[in-house]
């Protein structure tokens, strides 16, 4: 097993149980932890060994997860089922490296842990499996059902009158390819799902290659907004954009008071190594020690002079 | 009790109407003249007169008035 | 509370197993406030227009999109709501496949999914709604109790015995309108626990849903001819009650009915229950031939695939003549 190096920071707090108030975004040490989170991930496609892990996929939502993990959501680790946190479904299952990555920055998961992704008889799976405890809120992989399984909870929380709980679905734009996803995304918009986020991971790849030579979904945007939903198309890499994108309310200027909402994140399969980015092998490949120290050295490199990425459970969130 | 009166106790109990409403009363007039107290009903004037309804009566019974005629049928005037 | 006079058996006898799905769901919301009913495109077949008037706000319909109803039933289940969900058996098992085996499998996401019209009840709409392997594939998933009840009295049993039951249930409900009795009045039902209704020292059957009927009428007509016949009925068929399969090792043959394939349902269950011992009496499956069926009422398919206790009565006869 590969040795995960720790990193040191200090992290900001905030009031237990309390809505944090809005305030800028981080954006240095968003990007930080988007690096740290990188550098786990392939740690860990490096400990699977000839298993291998779906890295690209994981890559391309890093910048998602950091500033979600780091800044829009609201949990808190040592009360994780609490009724007022919000939920986050990881629908492209597939991406589970970076979300393990991301559980670990936020204090869910021990650092040591991530060694043993994929290893027989562990926790970290190539696919998430529930343990909500743990922040996994439900098992992911076969794609096209987290969206569902984002309008039940949306429901279950708007019946019980909590409108303080947002419910965030990550997904894939292959995976969009579903049609349970449309099925989702209609039943969304009709129950007026305004505590409902869903983010597409427009890598513009899937296992094949291309979306569009392979299925071509098109303007997805368009087709979002045509089933009545608030739609934001950001660049997936930029984290004040995904910052203004994902900590916008649904009842803001421009948009309809009950719809949920679609961010369109344009991203880059394999973000963040030269050798991976739309790489169509990078769907689920095998690191040797030479790749990796290249791709780990890429990081070191793109690197801010400061601040220093997070420690691991150093960036809780209440 | 009469033929009629146990006749009307039924409507009585099944929908919860004034007797003075019972003979314009039709199935679907009223909320609870519905399916399931259509079933109802029936149920119970086949407890209350001992007979078995056929299938195509129970859909024939659309009001008080033509489930009066439909029980001579089976021998129960009213 | 629900009454089991004989009045209501019989009401409930005359809506079908739908209709009394729908009389059941009025005494979800007494038995927990946090119940939600779903149901895609079918709350009016399901019974459920009381239940919609009297609670709109539990009543979701997700419409004609199975798989989104399975995926909503789970994120609701799971934050703590009571939740049943009704579609036709067809789509239930075959459907949303993948969203049962993984929430209501996998993640034990604590979901009531009914299966309406089961077997050949809907036979007129064709093959694309007659069910014939929806037990057999809820079968093969783990972690699904499969309940089908006899009568209609057995459906507001086990929809009540469901809700409070923890853990997922597929719900099959068959049978048409005046759905034959079995039981006139209340009775003890327990999810898991098979019920003897008759006794007989030759030949013991096994049945499920509507053919626990089918069952009693054909061990009647048997008695008349001197063969003397027990009757169970397995409502539920996972967990299987194997204490009372191994109950009729004593018979000289064992026969097992149900309105659903001879392949992978009830009759596989028992079977491989059995599988491992030396000493046990040959078994007889009756149920669906393993093929398609060409849309027709359901009393001529029932005649078509030999389910009527006429020809049951026949076909355990003739199996009977020879392992005696």
């Amino acid at each position: 097993m590969h040795d995960m190096t720790a990193a040191t920071i200090d992290a900001p707090t905030h009031a237990q149980g309390s809505r944090p108030e809005p305030r800028g975004l981080d954006a240095a040490r968003c990007r930080a932890a988007a690096r740290q989170i990188r550098k786990y991930t392939l740690q860990m496609t490096l400990a699977a060994g000839p298993l291998g892990a779906h890295a690209g996929g994981a890559l391309s939502m890093v910048e998602i997860l950091s500033v979600l993990y780091l800044d829009v959501l609201r949990y808190d680790v040592k009360n994780p089922l609490s009724e007022q946190r919000d939920r986050f479904i990881l629908s492209k299952g597939h991406g589970a490296p970076s979300f393990y990555a991301a559980l670990c920055l936020a204090g869910f998961l021990d650092e040591k842990e991530l060694a043993t992704f994929k290893a027989n008889e562990t926790r970290l799976h190539g696919h998430p499996a529930m343990d909500p405890s743990r922040g996994i809120e439900f098992s992911s992989g076969s794609l096209g059902q987290g969206l569902s399984l984002g309008v039940g909870t949306a429901l279950a929380l708007k019946i019980r009158g909590n409108d303080v709980s947002r419910v965030f679905v990550l997904l894939g734009d292959g995976e969009c390819d579903e049609g349970s996803v449309w099925e989702a995304a209609m039943s969304a918009a009709h129950f007026g799902l305004r505590n409902l986020v869903a983010i597409v991971d427009r890598n513009g790849m899937q296992y094949d290659g291309c979306t569009g030579p392979v299925m071509d979904t098109g303007d997805l945007a368009t087709k979002w907004r045509s089933f009545g939903w608030v739609v934001r198309d950001v660049d997936g890499h930029d984290v004040s954009a995904l910052h203004d994108a994902l900590a916008s309310s649904p009842a803001g200027p421009g948009t309809s008071a009950g719809a949920p909402l679609a961010i369109i994140a344009h991203t880059i399969r394999g973000k963040g190594v030269s050798f991976m980015e739309n790489a169509r092998v990078w769907h689920h490949s095998r690191l040797t020690q030479a790749m990796f120290d290249q791709a780990m050295a890429e990081q070191d490199a793109s690197a801010e002079t400061a601040p220093e990425p997070p420690e691991p459970g150093g960036s809780k969130r209440p | 009790m009469t033929n009629l009166e146990k006749y009307t106790k039924a409507f009585v109990d099944a929908f919860d109407v004034p007797p003075s409403e019972l003979p314009t009363l039709a199935y679907q007039a009223i909320p609870s003249w519905d399916s399931v107290g259509h079933m109802g009903l029936m149920a119970v004037l086949e407890e209350a007169f001992g007979i078995t309804l056929e299938i195509d009566d129970v859909i024939d019974f659309s009001s008080f008035a033509k489930g009066q005629e439909l029980l001579k049928k089976y021998s129960v005037e009213l | 509370m629900i009454a089991y006079t004989r009045a209501n058996t019989r009401a409930w006898s005359m809506l079908g197993s739908s209709g009394a799905f729908g009389v059941a769901a009025m005494e979800l919301p007494e038995l927990d406030s946090n119940v939600a009913i779903l149901t895609a495109d079918l709350a009016f077949f399901s019974g459920l227009d009381r239940f919609k008037a009297k609670y709109p706000e539990r009543l979701f319909n997700l419409g004609i999109a199975e798989q989104n109803m399975l995926g909503v039933a789970a994120g609701m289940a799971k934050e703590g709501l009571k939740v049943f969900a009704t579609t036709y058996a067809t789509f239930a098992s075959a459907r949303c496949c993948d969203q049962v085996r993984v929430n209501m499998g996998h993640m034990h996401a604590d979901i009531k999914l009914v299966g309406l019209a089961a077997g050949l009840s809907v036979g007129i709409l064709g093959a694309t709604h007659i069910s014939i392997e929806d037990v057999a594939i809820m079968r093969a998933i783990p972690n699904i109790t499969i309940v089908c009840p006899a009568d209609c009295t057995a459906t507001v049993k086990a929809t009540v015995a469901a809700a409070r039951h923890k853990g997922p249930v597929y719900l099959r409900l068959s049978g048409v309108q005046n759905n034959p009795t079995v039981y006139q009045g209340d009775f003890e039902f327990t999810i898991g626990k098979a019920i003897r209704l008759r006794e007989g020292g030759d030949i013991a059957i096994i049945a499920t849903g509507t053919m626990v009927h089918a069952a009693l009428e054909a061990a009647t007509l048997l008695a008349e001819r001197r063969i003397a016949c027990a009757v169970i009925d397995m409502h539920t068929i996972k967990p299987l009650d194997e204490a009372a399969v191994k109950e009729t090792l004593g018979a000289k043959l064992l026969v097992t009915i149900e309105e659903h394939s001879v392949k992978g349902g009830l009759g596989g269950a028992v079977s491989e229950c059995l599988a491992g011992l030396r000493q046990k009496p040959p078994q007889l499956v009756l149920g669906m031939a393993d093929s398609f069926n060409r849309p027709a009422d359901y009393p001529y398919l029932l005649e078509k695939n030999g389910l009527t206790p006429r020809q049951l009565a026949e076909s355990i006869r003739a199996s009977y003549e020879e392992v005696k």
